[in-house]
């Protein structure tokens, strides 16, 4: 049976998503698609090729089932070749320049034959980066050697790009969730997590290995008043291991070790939803990749960014972009000590991630505040979603 | 065909049916190391130009046109005129060159070819590493020796390079025309 058909042009829209790094990429499409079809009525198919990691994010989901619907969105186990049916909609988006299968292209390229008019929007939705050469890469098309036009949507944090993924009452309902405290400690609760009041400083961590946390936590091990690092089981948790009695592994959700006056909680997974809760309700973020990377940006709350690690150190150079644009209107004692804590993390410096940690302290209070007004300034009036259905309506 | 990752200013390619010539490429990193290539093209038939992004690793179909070994001749603005060994002479649009005008000076030795589309001088391609003195930029600021301090540096010609932190006024660099990138001093 041919797993392929050309049909009447539909106008759902099909997502297609290569699992790389456990949460990241399933995690910033799972967002998208959620988006599109609750904000803008589409419908939308995704297609995941590693369902088993997708459903750390999505606990309902069925790792071995190859179809399911949540929040209005179709997922598909995306095997190589298709073994479902396909039927090409209005638009493809390859996430991350993920290679599409090839029965796939070749009904795009047919459709191209017949009309252009009645190709699908085929879009490669690249990583989130501040450099500037982003601006002039966004939004231009791609000829493939067959003729067929893909074009290149680049995420961004100017007008010139394609903005960032932001839900439409994401700032809102963070609003109201911060404005009672009430709503961290019951989500602790929920968590499994005990022992936190609510004066104490929490800090959730989602890195990957690194010595500087390792340096870190022994440094809060002398702190003087209360400290609970929240994390989940993964990556993080080896850099952490020469604190754990016993086998990481072994460690559970809710279990904690105590350490001085530090506490290290073990995080369950959770949902999207969860996780920005969780983010929400601490006070300060360490996160990784990109989804995570946006949330805590999302959160309000001061951040160090793991970024993914690059060949020649070139992750440091979209790490300096970032914080470019950050600090961008911050005054330089604060912008500088923020800076040099995120390069020292990104750079496995345990003597130098000490040093600024500690004098974090002397800017805390402005960068609060910076990170409060931050998630307007960086959405530029509008979200990624909104700019990507308007792109597909011009192009 | 080549990958885009390959592509040079210069190279004539088959896009949607018609040819263009590639003025400039630019390439950058995307996450997890991925490359794009940006590419400035100007239509041969239509006199138009575009710009288009591609994955590194993405297909395109270049034309293997006639080429001739030439070296630079002198500037009639605004075309740049080379000559090849029988002292014929080919006038190439300036904006066709793209980054390669960056590297081409008075006097230069350096054997280039020219590319012919229906008889007509399109393009230039130069010779992949190119040599060309310093002459201006700032004094190494730490001593550096060990060639990851970077700084901006004009060579002849007015074109700037990011070169070694221990490279001097007066020294000859070599350079890779097809990424503008310093590769060592001479």
């Amino acid at each position: 049976m041919s797993t392929t058909q050309i049909a009447t042009p539909a106008s759902h829209w099909d997502i297609f998503c290569t699992v790389v790094d456990n949460y990241g990429d399933i995690g910033v499409t799972w967002r998208l698609a959620k988006q599109l079809a609750a904000e803008y009525h589409i419908k939308v198919n995704l297609w995941v090729d590693d369902l088993h990691s997708f459903s750390h994010i999505l606990p309902n989901l069925i790792a071995t089932k190859r179809q399911q619907t949540f929040n209005g969105v179709n997922i598909f186990q995306w095997n190589n070749p298709l073994d479902i049916e396909y039927q090409a909609g209005s638009v493809i988006i390859e996430a991350f320049a993920c290679e599409l299968p090839e029965q796939v292209k070749t009904i795009i390229e047919q459709r191209h034959k017949q009309s252009k008019s009645l190709a699908p929007h085929w879009l490669n939705l690249e990583y989130l980066s501040a450099e500037d050469w982003v601006d002039g890469c966004h939004g231009l098309p791609s000829t493939q050697v067959n003729g067929v036009k893909k074009w290149f949507y680049f995420p961004g944090f100017n007008r010139k790009t394609g903005g960032l993924i932001c839900e439409q009452h994401l700032f809102k309902e963070r609003e109201q969730w911060q404005s009672d405290f009430n709503n961290k400690m019951t989500l602790f609760k929920q968590l499994g997590l005990t022992g936190i009041n609510h004066h104490d400083t929490v800090i959730s961590v989602f890195s990957y290995e690194t010595e500087a946390l390792t340096a870190l936590i022994r440094l809060w091990q002398t702190s003087t008043t209360a400290i609970h690092v929240l994390i989940p089981k993964g990556r993080s948790l080896t850099s952490i291991a020469p604190f754990i009695p016993g086998e990481t592994n072994n460690l559970i959700p809710g279990q904690h070790v105590k350490l001085g006056n530090l506490t290290l909680h073990i995080l369950p997974m959770t949902d999207q939803t969860g996780f920005d809760r969780l983010l929400w309700s601490c006070d300060f973020n360490i996160v990784r990749g990109e989804d995570s990377f946006l949330r805590a940006q999302w959160a309000a709350k001061p951040f160090i960014w793991h970024i993914y690690p690059q060949e020649d150190d070139y992750h440091l150079v979209k790490l300096e972009a970032f914080m470019k644009i950050y600090c961008d209107n911050l005054a330089a004692e604060i912008s500088t000590t923020w800076c040099k804590l995120n390069l020292a993390f990104n750079q496995d410096d345990q003597h130098a991630v000490v040093n600024h940690w500690q004098q974090l302290n002397s800017v805390i209070l402005p960068l609060q505040q910076h990170a409060l007004n931050w998630p307007n300034n960086a959405l530029d009036d509008a979200d990624l979603a909104s700019r990507l259905v308007q792109f597909v309506k011009n192009s | 065909m080549k990958t885009a990752h390959e592509i040079r200013p210069g190279n004539v390619i088959m896009l949607d049916g018609s040819p263009w010539v590639v003025q400039k490429t630019e390439t950058t990193r995307s996450g997890r190391n991925a490359a794009i290539v940006k590419l400035k093209l100007k239509n041969l038939l239509l006199d138009s130009g575009t710009e288009q992004t591609f994955k590194g690793e993405d297909k395109l179909d270049d034309i293997i046109l006639e080429r001739l070994d030439c070296t630079y001749s002198y500037f009639a603005d605004p075309m740049y005129v080379f000559m090849d060994e029988e002292y014929n002479q080919y006038d190439v649009e300036a904006d066709n060159l793209g980054d390669a005008a960056t590297y081409i000076v008075d006097g230069m030795e350096d054997q280039c070819q020219v590319t012919f589309y229906n008889g007509k001088a399109i393009s230039v391609e130069l010779p992949v590493h190119i040599v060309r003195e310093v002459i201006y930029t700032e004094p190494s600021a730490r001593g550096d020796t060990s060639g990851k301090v970077m700084k901006p540096a004009t060579i002849t010609g007015g074109g700037t390079v990011t070169v070694a932190d221990f490279v001097k006024v007066g020294d000859k660099i070599e350079i890779d025309t097809r990424t503008g990138e310093f590769k060592k001093r001479v």
